[in-house]
């Protein structure tokens, strides 16, 4: 499976080179730092459900005790609505693990969310554009049996 | 019973009619008879607008089939449960080797697969699975810039090179200052961006065509009837568009197109316009779920030869959403802080 997909990838990723260079909508590549990773592990205090980029807000515990807020970038909200997501799929106190880069201005407790998951492991949203392709229905049917988005 | 029968015949006679007018006529039509182009559709496909080298024009069904299992298995893999012990990602960032996605990322990885919505389908045609929006010239690339193109791209990069990128939000790009579409999504030409949200909702009247844009809310007006062009130095964003009928065919040529909008961006055939760009741009439906939309760009003090593309619009199983740009653009704020940020730490550093 991983051999397979990693061919197919290559040859649809041949295709989409051709498409570069970009002018990104918002360059994450300017936003953030690259050498600054950060990995956040807390509860949702917050969610921005806004355009161009809906805006996740965490609280975590520091290692001196006290808390911290920080906020997680993700995508438009237009194409989680178009997939039936709701905001209330991320209720404040639902725990969460994001991985990402913070801002270059360091001062800013601000990140994107590279990999945005429960503290399972399992991401946040689901959802391709109702492909149904049979990872998704099955992804999507446990997801559901767990009271999830 | 006689009449009886010769009315069945001749109902039957008009039933055979009206099917036959049907089958005729596959399109639905508004009320003054023009085919109704109305609705909400989309052009998002993960054929990219210029054609890589070595690959003709229409794809075998093994390359279709392996291109599209490919974007399923990408999605799919993203979706695999991630380690919940895992580290944070390592620094110097990570690189996928996706020319677009690292390009936009720097190798900060962007979000999770469920924020994108590119388009997981080749574009059909016609019937034909194509590898590229541009069918002309042949090999589905640009054409060579024209000898004046040339001497304006220098001249741009000249008066650019006086400013740094980041100076101020007036040297960000259109769509960061939430002002135009990304990529080339309003266009003229309209083309997906490779992202999400390459949705339009097309409104018509006897003498007005309004295209609405998704992302980010732009909405074309065009003016169905005979030519009345703005004076040269008005060039508004998305131009000057007038459009009239050829048959079915619901044709649209804009002039006149504001000079700092790129058009055809996501693809290395993006420019800005002269003052000579014309764009031609054929709307047909050919079905219930399908517009087929062709255009032609000309423009002479920038390319040496026209560029004619073919997409298909594909009626959209839902709704469009406002997409708000300004509402939190809290990344223009990033991006110029950390500009400022990273001129402290250069500092420092000498």
């Amino acid at each position: 499976m991983k051999k397979r997909s990693t061919i197919a990838v290559g040859t649809a990723l041949a295709l989409l080179v051709a498409a570069g260079p970009l002018v990104a909508h918002h360059a994450f590549g300017a936003e953030f730092d690259r050498d600054a990773p950060i990995q956040l592990r807390g509860q949702i205090v917050k969610l921005e459900w806004v355009n161009p980029h809906t805006w996740i807000h965490v609280e975590i515990e520091k290692d001196d005790g006290t808390s911290e807020v920080w906020m997680v970038e993700g995508g438009t909200p237009n194409v989680l609505l178009r997939r039936g997501l709701r905001r209330d799929c991320l209720t404040p106190g639902t725990e969460i693990i994001v991985d990402g880069y913070q801002a270059k201005d360091h001062s800013l407790t601000r990140a994107n969310g590279k990999d945005i998951t429960f503290t399972d492991g399992t991401k946040i949203f689901l959802g391709s554009s109702g492909t149904g392709a049979p990872y998704e229905r099955e992804m999507m049917a446990a997801r559901r049996a767990q009271g999830r988005c | 019973m006689r009449i009886s029968r010769a009315i069945t015949c001749a109902s039957a006679v008009l039933l055979m009619t009206a099917g036959a007018i049907e089958a005729q006529d596959p399109i639905p039509r508004t009320p003054d008879g023009r085919p109704d182009l109305q609705g909400n559709w989309s052009n998002a496909t993960m054929t990219p607008i210029v054609r890589p080298n070595g690959v003709g024009l229409v794809l075998t069904a093994e390359q279709v089939t392996a291109l599209e299992e490919g974007r399923q298995d990408f999605i799919a893999q993203d979706y695999e449960i991630s380690d919940p012990d895992r580290e944070a990602p390592p620094e110097g960032g990570e690189f996928t080797g996706n020319a677009i996605f690292d390009a936009a990322t720097g190798g900060t990885g962007g979000y999770n697969q469920f924020f994108v919505d590119a388009g997981d389908v080749v574009a059909v045609f016609n019937g034909e699975p194509r590898s590229s929006l541009i069918v002309e010239p042949e090999n589905g690339r640009p054409p060579p810039y024209s000898e004046e193109g040339r001497a304006r791209l220098r001249a741009r990069a000249e008066r650019d090179g006086q400013f740094g990128a980041y100076d101020n939000p007036e040297n960000r790009p259109l769509a960061e200052r939430c002002i135009m579409s990304f990529g080339s999504n309003a266009g003229p030409p309209m083309l997906p961006n490779y992202f999400y949200n390459n949705n339009y909702t097309i409104v018509q009247t006897t003498d007005h065509i309004a295209i609405m844009t998704e992302m980010v809310h732009d909405v074309r007006i065009i003016r169905v009837g005979e030519r009345r062009p703005l004076p040269d130095h008005i060039r508004p964003w998305m131009g000057d568009s007038w459009g009239h009928w050829e048959g079915d065919t619901l044709v649209i040529e804009t002039t006149n197109i504001h000079p700092e909008q790129v058009l055809m961006g996501m693809s290395n055939a993006s420019f800005r316009p002269s003052e000579a760009i014309k764009v031609t741009e054929r709307l047909t439906r050919v079905d219930d779920d399908t517009i087929n939309y062709e255009f032609t760009v000309v423009d002479p003090l920038v390319f040496d030869g026209p560029i004619r593309g073919e997409v298909p619009f594909e009626r959209l199983d839902g709704l469009l959403y406002e997409y708000a740009c300004h509402e939190g653009n809290y990344a223009m704020e990033n991006v110029l802080r950390g500009a400022r940020a990273e001129e402290a730490r250069e500092r420092e550093r000498r």
